[in-house]
């Protein structure tokens, strides 16, 4: 990035990182699940460890993950996503950041970068959380190798990071905050789910966002979160072409519409 | 609105030197069948604080919102200090600073953070020029306080601030003084007379307040349902360019008339309550005239005086006239 970049990355990020209301709620949405999850279990496992197991170890490895990437996590990364995409239209300072000449696409751009700092801020915080559960709680059981837990965060990064630049692009696209939230989340916890439940779809189903995020996850991913087999290759284009949509679109919008 | 005075405006590397600040030909903006612009020719010329009067709608802030790129205008020509917009406009817009309607900021960030975020999208240096233009606006011991906490009048400060970053040689502002007290809205005149006479800075004020512009602005064009009606130095404006009136004081009123009648130079001569009200029919070098030629019949001259128009008055006028010709309008 060069300097000009690097300036209106840190403006971004400031705009992001001041936003009090909206970053409580990225907090509370991506942790609070997590810190329930491994709160209950441990409880469940100390009153009657023969019939519940530890809350930590490989499962709940797995039940963190499962939670933070396909879950919970994707809702924060709407959230951060939007508040990225419509935060200067919003507040109406888009037009003073027009007038100072910057390329409208430039202006767009910067804020992609800004959004995935905090997100994956919030999602490495998380992580820690499930490293923190899954090792300190593992009890007699096994626990996740290295190389699964690389892959565990090389997997929350992608999952969290796809759906927060999609938010990005169809935010600015929209410019209304109320009505990107709302379209994302009932996409990400209605749509999605239903249509690859509809198995005459086929593999029409291929396409949903959050079946070909799944298809990437290192754990099992239970029924609800992805049941459409599809190739690797498959996987990679569906998920570079959200990407490139809406990043095209959100730039198309930001570049064309009158302030 | 007070403080150490910015440095005076030099041109950058890059904007021309000469040429008008603002120049437009033909420019038209419609938004389906309603013609919000039409066929505005306008020349600011550089240095000058110029103001863009009219009444509301009659498509002042769309004519602004064109010049800054933050709508497509549907026909004709601009230029910002002599580069053409939009095919320049990232230059064009480095040296210019511009509050469009009401400023707006992000209300959960100070003062000072607002302004870092457009130094940030502008050069290096406009980030070393917070604190001064914060010190210029009167804003600097609150520039730390959430711009939520701040009234209409503090904001109006902000923004001003927040042209100065780009140490412009051209402001552009629409409606600059709404929400200022009296004594806030006579701070923001000399601060702008200040940047005109002592910082060669050009500002383009657009305003429906006539008594704003006259104080504040040397020329001005009248704008009225998307057509500028005429354009030029207010006391040209005021006076309109052919109208000549002199209220004259005699002792014989009755005969003056007769005698004033009786004169080529003379449109028209009648009572008024202020004395014989006389309209030449050329400029005011005929006023030498119509005094000789009263004292040649006889008459005592005791007062003399051309007429003062307000631009309110000539605004008015012309407004009052639109459904003529503008070329009938303009005389």
């Amino acid at each position: 990035m060069n300097a000009v970049a690097v300036r209106m990355f840190d403006a971004d990020l400031l705009k992001l990182r001041k936003r009090r209301g909206t970053l409580a709620w990225v907090l509370v949405l991506a942790l609070a699940p997590l810190v329930i999850l491994y709160t209950v279990k441990a409880i469940q496992h100390s009153s009657t460890p023969t019939q519940n197991g530890p809350a930590g170890g490989t499962p709940g490895f797995t039940d963190g993950l499962r939670l933070l990437c396909l879950f919970f996590g994707p809702l924060a990364a709407v959230l951060v996503g939007v508040e990225a995409g419509t935060g200067d239209a919003s507040a109406g300072v888009f037009r003073d950041l027009v007038v100072t000449g910057r390329s409208r696409v430039a202006l767009f751009a910067s804020r992609v970068p800004a959004a995935l700092a905090v997100c994956w801020t919030v999602m490495l915080i998380g992580y820690g959380i499930i490293l923190l559960g899954t090792y300190s709680l593992a009890g007699n059981l096994p626990t996740p190798d290295a190389a699964l837990v690389l892959n565990g965060l090389a997997f929350t990064l992608m999952a969290t990071g796809v759906v927060c630049v999609v938010a990005v692009g169809f935010a600015s696209l929209t410019t209304s905050k109320a009505a990107s939230i709302t379209a994302l989340i009932a996409w990400q916890l209605v749509a999605s789910p239903l249509i690859a439940n509809i198995s005459s779809l086929g593999s029409a189903r291929d396409g949903v966002l959050s079946q070909a995020i799944a298809h990437f996850s290192p754990v099992h991913v239970s029924d609800r979160g992805g049941n459409v087999a599809m190739g690797q290759g498959t996987g990679v284009l569906v998920i570079l072409v959200w990407v490139a949509l809406f990043l095209a679109l959100g730039a198309w919008r930001t570049r064309t519409m009158d302030t | 609105m007070s403080g150490p005075a910015v440095s005076p405006a030099h041109d950058p590397p890059g904007p021309p030197r000469s040429g008008p600040a603002i120049q437009t030909t033909g420019l038209t903006k419609r938004f389906g069948e309603r013609t919000a612009v039409d066929g505005v020719d306008l020349v600011v010329p550089r240095g000058s604080a110029f103001g863009f009067l009219g009444p509301n709608g009659a498509g002042k802030t769309t004519m602004i919102r064109m010049l800054l790129g933050l709508t497509h205008a549907s026909s004709g020509q601009m230029s910002l200090l002599g580069h053409p917009v939009p095919a320049d406009r990232a230059v064009a817009l480095q040296r210019v600073g511009a509050i469009v309607e009401d400023p707006r900021f992000h209300p959960y960030l100070s003062g000072r953070e607002n302004l870092s975020i457009i130094a940030a999208a502008r050069s290096p240096a406009a980030a070393a020029r917070i604190d001064p233009a914060l010190q210029r606006v009167g804003l600097r011991e609150r520039a730390d306080e959430k711009v939520k906490g701040y009234s209409l009048g503090m904001r109006q400060r902000l923004g001003v601030a927040r042209c100065l970053l780009a140490d412009p040689l051209l402001l552009i502002l629409d409606e600059p003084t709404n929400g200022l007290d009296p004594g806030g809205i006579q701070e923001f005149r000399e601060m702008i007379r200040a940047m005109v006479e002592q910082e060669g800075r050009t500002v383009f004020i657009s305003s429906h307040l006539l008594d704003e512009v006259e104080k504040i602005c040397d020329a001005a064009a009248i704008v009225d349902r998307g057509k500028v009606i005429t354009q030029g130095p207010i006391a040209e404006l005021a006076e309109g360019e052919a109208r000549r009136e002199l209220i004259v004081g005699v002792d014989d009123p009755d005969r003056a008339i007769t005698v004033l009648q009786g004169l080529q130079q003379v449109r028209e001569a009648r009572r008024s309550d202020e004395g014989l009200r006389v309209v030449l029919a050329g400029g005011p070098e005929m006023a030498a005239e119509v005094n000789s030629q009263l004292v040649s019949a006889g008459l005592r001259v005791m007062r003399l005086e051309p007429v003062r128009h307000s631009l309110e008055q000539r605004f008015l006028e012309v407004t009052s006239r639109l459904d003529e010709t503008p070329e009938e309008v303009r005389t």
